[in-house]
């Protein structure tokens, strides 16, 4: 072979090989790897309990009891499945109702979930207060679950 | 071609196998943080099987970095290095022949080491055979990231810190995706097969990108 | 086109340029930073959600973009560097990688004050800040390799091939977000569909960027300058040396 065939050679078995990697991590895109789990996905691919997971989704309205001290009972759904969720310590100042938010802990035998930090998750809108206030009343305010607990594919 | 190719890699080989080439260094040095670990976090069994994956592959890391420094160093030395570069065979092929003899003489042994080890730590039987086959797919990349490093300071009298510090922060990923393959097998929302999928494209992608980076570098001075 | 730029990129026509440009850019700089300051801690309103405290978004996002177009820039000149072997390239490279790390040592700070009270914690290894992370020791790990070599030359092509290498983490920080459930909210501003920052709060940010973009090109320039003359001075010594032997 010549120097330049050789070359090209090279170059095209480097480029086989790279579109393997791609093919690969494609399949491997399918499942997504993730940070968090909803809810639906934990009932789904039936967890044990006792694993330790982190859980992400959209407080559920109304759901938030204060029980003594420190300690809080709240529900974390992703619109399609709830999941009964207790902590006790200090909450984020993003912490409310209807805000996303990410648990870890431990999935219970009950399947409730006790956990041990709680995270608040904020989307990617930015707005003044009184632009906010005006898009509720003309009932423009679309409040966008999928951003918080996305689906997996 | 191909002759060149496997006969470099037999020297390789021979070279890692006889007096002071240190492959066995390298399963010693895995055996020795293995065991330290048990003293510095506490002999917890529930703790330790929890984190053994972790550990195997941090071991596996740092021992697969302690044979790369003198990866190309030695050659560089002794002058081979020049006439590997005005040999047929292109360097980048040298450079991979050189990358695959390593591995054979690290990654491979600490892949099939691990189970036996995995036992120190108290490691669930489930997990073994998934962790054995992870360390399989993942260690070549970790070779051939580490290649860069080495062929980058391979002309430079203490490269071994500087190759550490400039390829570890490209091996976070081969560890992110190790480890929770391993952990994956055990249970956990992700099935067992996306991480590892992950871990042989990371391995395939550095296998190409070491075999260009480590023999531009090699030409760096010409 | 191509002649200007070879023009341009001839060292001594270079170091003439910049010293009559910086003074002006150093003052476009401070106006932007006055202006960007003023909008976005006086003029613009507290957000829906996170209150006052969306105004460390001014900082910490500049910072962020400009921690990937400073290692993006390093990329393409070490491209310059391996291909073309121009010797400005190197000096751009060279001088961006410390000024990159500042600002994405910075990005992180400010995020990480940013996330305490809104997250609820200082710091969690999800995709986007991992490889933010990573991102940061790798332009370490340049400044290391810039600073071991003895000879320029050498130097130039080591760390032009590192950067390479390292360029794949720029697509992983870019998509993270949205390959993974990250903690880290998704893009805000360049993403399909148009910005989700309200105007009023976009056009500072807008400016901060500006300023911030402007700093960073400000001190590149003087920076490199700086390395020109070194590199001079160096070659007169080494002639020096030479011809008048002690």
């Amino acid at each position: 072979m010549s120097r330049r065939q050789r070359r090209l050679a090279l170059i095209g078995s480097a480029l086989a090989v790279l579109a393997a990697a791609a093919a690969l991590v494609l399949t491997a895109l399918r499942d997504s790897i993730v940070f968090f789990h909803p809810p639906t996905e934990i009932v789904e691919k039936a967890i044990a309990p006792g694993s330790r997971l982190r859980v992400g989704g959209l407080v559920k309205e109304g759901s938030l009891v204060r029980g003594e001290g420190r300690s809080v009972r709240f529900v974390v759904t992703d619109t399609k499945t709830d999941l009964p969720v207790s902590y006790a310590g200090i909450l984020p100042d993003l912490f409310r109702e209807g805000q996303g938010v990410v648990a870890e802990g431990v999935l219970q035998a009950d399947h409730s979930f006790r956990a041990d930090s709680v995270l608040a998750k904020h989307d990617e809108k930015y707005m003044p207060r009184e632009v906010a206030d005006a898009l509720k009343k003309q009932g423009l305010w679309q409040h966008n679950g999928a951003d918080a607990a996305p689906s997996t594919q | 071609m191909t002759r060149a190719f496997l006969a470099l890699l037999r020297r390789d080989l021979i070279l890692s196998v006889r007096i002071g080439g240190g492959f066995e260094l390298v399963l010693i040095f895995f055996l020795m943080i293995v065991a330290l670990v048990p003293f510095a976090v506490g002999p917890d069994p529930n703790l330790l099987s929890r984190i053994a994956p972790a550990i195997l592959w941090i071991a596996a890391l740092l021992a697969t970095l302690l044979g790369l420094d003198r990866l190309f160093q030695a050659d560089a030395e002794d002058g081979s290095l020049d006439m590997l570069r005005m040999a047929r065979l292109p360097l980048e092929l040298a450079a991979l022949a050189k990358m695959a003899a390593h591995w054979l003489a690290s990654g491979l042994l600490l892949a099939l080491a691990a189970p036996a080890l995995g036992l120190l730590l108290s490691l669930e039987p489930a997990a073994m055979l998934p962790l054995s086959l992870t360390l399989l797919v993942g260690t070549p990349a970790l070779t051939a990231i580490g290649a860069i490093g080495a062929a980058l300071t391979a002309r430079m009298r203490r490269g071994g810190l500087l190759s550490s510090i400039l390829v570890l922060p490209l091996m976070l990923p081969t560890l992110i995706f190790g480890v929770s393959a391993t952990q994956a097998a055990l249970g956990g929302g992700v099935p067992f097969r996306t991480p590892l999928l992950m871990l042989g494209a990371i391995s395939l992608i550095a296998i190409v990108l070491g075999a260009w980076a480590s023999a531009a570098a090699l030409r760096m001075d010409d | 086109m191509t002649t200007m730029f070879a023009r341009l990129a001839n060292p001594t026509v270079f170091l003439v340029l910049t010293r009559r440009l910086l003074p002006a850019l150093a003052g476009l700089t401070a106006l932007l930073f006055a202006a960007g300051l003023y909008l976005s801690f006086a003029a613009s309103p507290a957000d829906y959600q996170q209150g006052d405290t969306v105004r460390i978004m001014y900082v910490h996002v500049p910072a962020a973009w400009l921690s990937m177009l400073i290692y993006t820039l390093i990329a393409i000149s070490a491209l310059g560097t391996l291909v073309w072997r121009h010797p400005l390239a190197d000096v751009a490279a060279k001088t961006a990688a410390p000024l990159g790390a500042c600002f994405t040592l910075l990005c992180l700070l400010t995020g990480s004050i940013w996330g305490r009270p809104m997250w609820g914690a200082w710091w969690v290894w999800d995709g986007r800040l991992t490889s933010v992370f990573v991102l940061f020791l790798i332009y370490l790990g340049l400044i290391a390799l810039q600073r071991t070599i003895e000879d320029p030359g050498q130097a130039a092509r080591a760390a032009a091939i590192m950067a390479i290498v390292g360029f794949i983490n720029i697509p992983i920080i870019k998509f993270s977000v949205d390959w993974w459930n990250t903690l880290h909210q998704p893009a805000s501003v360049f993403r399909l569909g148009g910005p989700s920052v309200d105007p009023t709060m976009l056009w500072p940010l807008m400016v901060m960027a500006a300023a911030f973009l402007f700093l960073f090109v400000t001190l590149h320039l003087a920076s490199m300058r700086n390395e020109l003359l070194r590199r001079r001075i160096r070659t007169i010594a080494l002639l020096n040396s030479r011809t008048q032997p002690a």
